[in-house]
């Protein structure tokens, strides 16, 4: 069969396009609505987006609020645990000493005194030589702390030692800025002489 | 489709923005994660890189799908206070008007009492503010007092923890086993809760025998039946009582029988053959022993728990198990 011709097609619809209907206004009322309490949300339950703040907290100011008050406090927990690793062998769980051969540290003139002046550098740099301590002499060596002990753990052993009032002492803490300036101040250097300790300002 | 270009700029516009918020900003936050610091022992840092065979430990609990039945993240909806009494200071009788102030239901003889017996909890569940006031209060003439913070929620209430899940807590997770699902109790806190090695293996070996009602499936795939020896294998789980039990041939009989915990007949090894725990198990016990949250961090504000200064180094609360944990009878 011979295909037949055809004269025209007929017309087919046109491709639908999407015109520009304008949208309707409550829609833009609504999102501004959204918008408005979704950021009023995140001004106050996000935290200002830090990293640090979880629920139930909503801010950091809120979770500083919360933090253990007193730095005394968390330096000591701290500087009984340095004490425990490197003090007790010679100076005793107890602080105090071995007779002849290691000085108590409970209520000692040497840690009690009001400014840590001296026992600082007594911990940074070691001492050796008689001493007397609560009027009993000892002849010995404590090594130097320089190297090993970091400031934060120098101030929280001796706020441990000093503060520790099941000892009998209560010397104000150390904070670490102290260490710091005197580690920066005295050269690494040999072990003290007790009377060059002495010597000394009690106070600077 | 003549807005082909718009329809692609608008679902472009959704994925990318999705991508910023759900991975891109998380892990600017928190993905470049460091060690943090204990707030109560400075020295400390949180969480410590697991030894190797916790390391491993891992990889077995992952294997064996731990993490379908549960979960490991601790819930907390809010904070409350406790204010306690550690010293009593000087000048009791100022104390004592003190306590009064702060409790003013006590006779002056049950506040002279309460300054007496310390540490004590004075004052509990309060806000911010009342416990600050308190403590304000009360610090006359040399006396300490605290203000404690509690957590609250239902997690902590049963015991899981005694305060939220953070970031932080899974810094040395390669992949980060959180759960999803609660068939089993929260493990985030498992290693402090239930420090028990040998009940582990035992409650791995045969659950029902130490937790009567547990639905977890025994893992007797873990434990491995060898002869009995001369002496008890190392890590040997304890079935039997103290007391040695020896059969006329002088081979001890006792190890495997079941004295002091009664296992499920299934369970029970044959006669003469003792329960040793495999490489796995000793891994996965590891594992479990190393899961510990209960540290105070910046985001974790805990309280140090209230005992006198100097009593002790251990700064964490530690809540008691909700479930009792039998101690296997000891070593023959």
């Amino acid at each position: 069969m011979k295909p037949e011709r055809i004269a025209s097609l007929p017309a087919s619809p046109a491709e639908p396009t999407a015109g520009a209907v304008p949208a309707p206004v409550w829609l833009f009322v609504a999102m501004g609505l959204l918008a408005f309490w979704s950021l009023h949300f995140l001004e106050a339950d996000a935290g200002g987006f830090s990293h640090k703040v979880y629920r139930p907290y909503t801010s950091l100011a809120s979770i500083e609020a919360l933090q253990p008050k007193s730095e005394g406090d968390v330096m000591f927990a701290s500087g009984q645990r340095v004490f425990t690793i490197y003090c007790t062998v010679c100076h005793q769980p107890t602080g105090q000493g071995l007779p002849n051969q290691f000085p108590p540290l409970a209520a000692s003139e040497w840690v009690a005194a009001p400014s840590p002046n001296r026992i600082i550098r007594l911990v940074l740099d070691g001492i050796q030589g008689p001493i007397t301590v609560k009027g009993v002499g000892f002849n010995g060596a404590m090594p130097p702390w320089r190297e090993l002990l970091k400031d934060e753990e120098i101030a929280a052993v001796l706020t441990y030692v000093r503060g520790n009032q099941n000892w009998g002492n209560s010397a104000p803490p150390v904070t670490p800025e102290q260490v710091k300036a005197i580690r920066d101040k005295v050269a690494a250097r040999s072990a003290w002489l007790p009377d060059e300790l002495l010597k000394v300002a009690e106070t600077e | 489709m003549n807005r082909g270009p718009y329809l692609f700029l608008g679902v472009f516009c959704a994925m990318a923005l999705s991508w910023v918020g759900l991975i891109l900003q998380p892990q600017l936050q928190i993905g470049w994660g460091r060690q943090e610091t204990n707030v109560l022992n400075t020295l400390e840092l949180y969480p410590q890189a697991r030894p190797g065979l916790a390391q491993q430990g891992l990889q077995v609990y992952r294997s064996l799908g731990c993490a379908t039945c549960h979960s490991r993240q601790i819930r907390q909806t809010g904070a409350s206070f406790d204010v306690g009494l550690t010293g009593a200071g000087t000048n009791v009788p100022e104390l004592v008007q003190a306590i009064l102030k702060v409790k003013p239901d006590l006779t002056p003889a049950q506040a002279t009492q309460q300054a007496e017996r310390l540490p004590a909890i004075l004052v509990a569940s309060v806000d911010k503010a009342t416990a600050d006031a308190a403590v304000t209060n009360l610090s006359v003439g040399g006396a300490k007092a605290v203000a404690n913070l509690v957590a609250l929620g239902p997690d902590i209430a049963r015991g899981w923890g005694s305060g939220r899940s953070v970031a932080a807590d899974y810094l040395f997770e390669q992949p980060a086993l959180l759960g999803s699902q609660r068939v089993g109790p929260d493990l985030a806190n498992v290693g402090l809760r239930m420090p028990g090695r040998a009940w582990h293996f035992l409650h791995l070996y045969d659950p029902r025998a130490v937790v009567p009602g547990s639905v977890m499936p025994p893992y007797r795939f873990l434990f491995e039946a060898r002869k009995v020896g001369a002496k008890p294998s190392p890590e040997v789980l304890r079935l039997s009582g103290p007391t040695p039990k020896f059969d006329a041939g002088g081979t001890r009989t006792n190890w495997t029988t079941p004295e002091s915990i009664q296992l499920t007949a299934a369970a029970a090894p044959p006669s003469g053959f003792e329960i040793v725990p495999t490489d796995d198990a000793q891994a996965l016990v590891a594992y479990l022993l190393s899961l510990r949250t209960d540290v105070p961090l910046f985001e974790r504000p805990l309280s140090a728990a209230l005992a006198p200064p100097g009593a002790g180094t251990t700064n964490v609360v530690v809540t008691p198990a909700p479930a009792p944990a039998p101690t296997p009878a000891p070593a023959p």
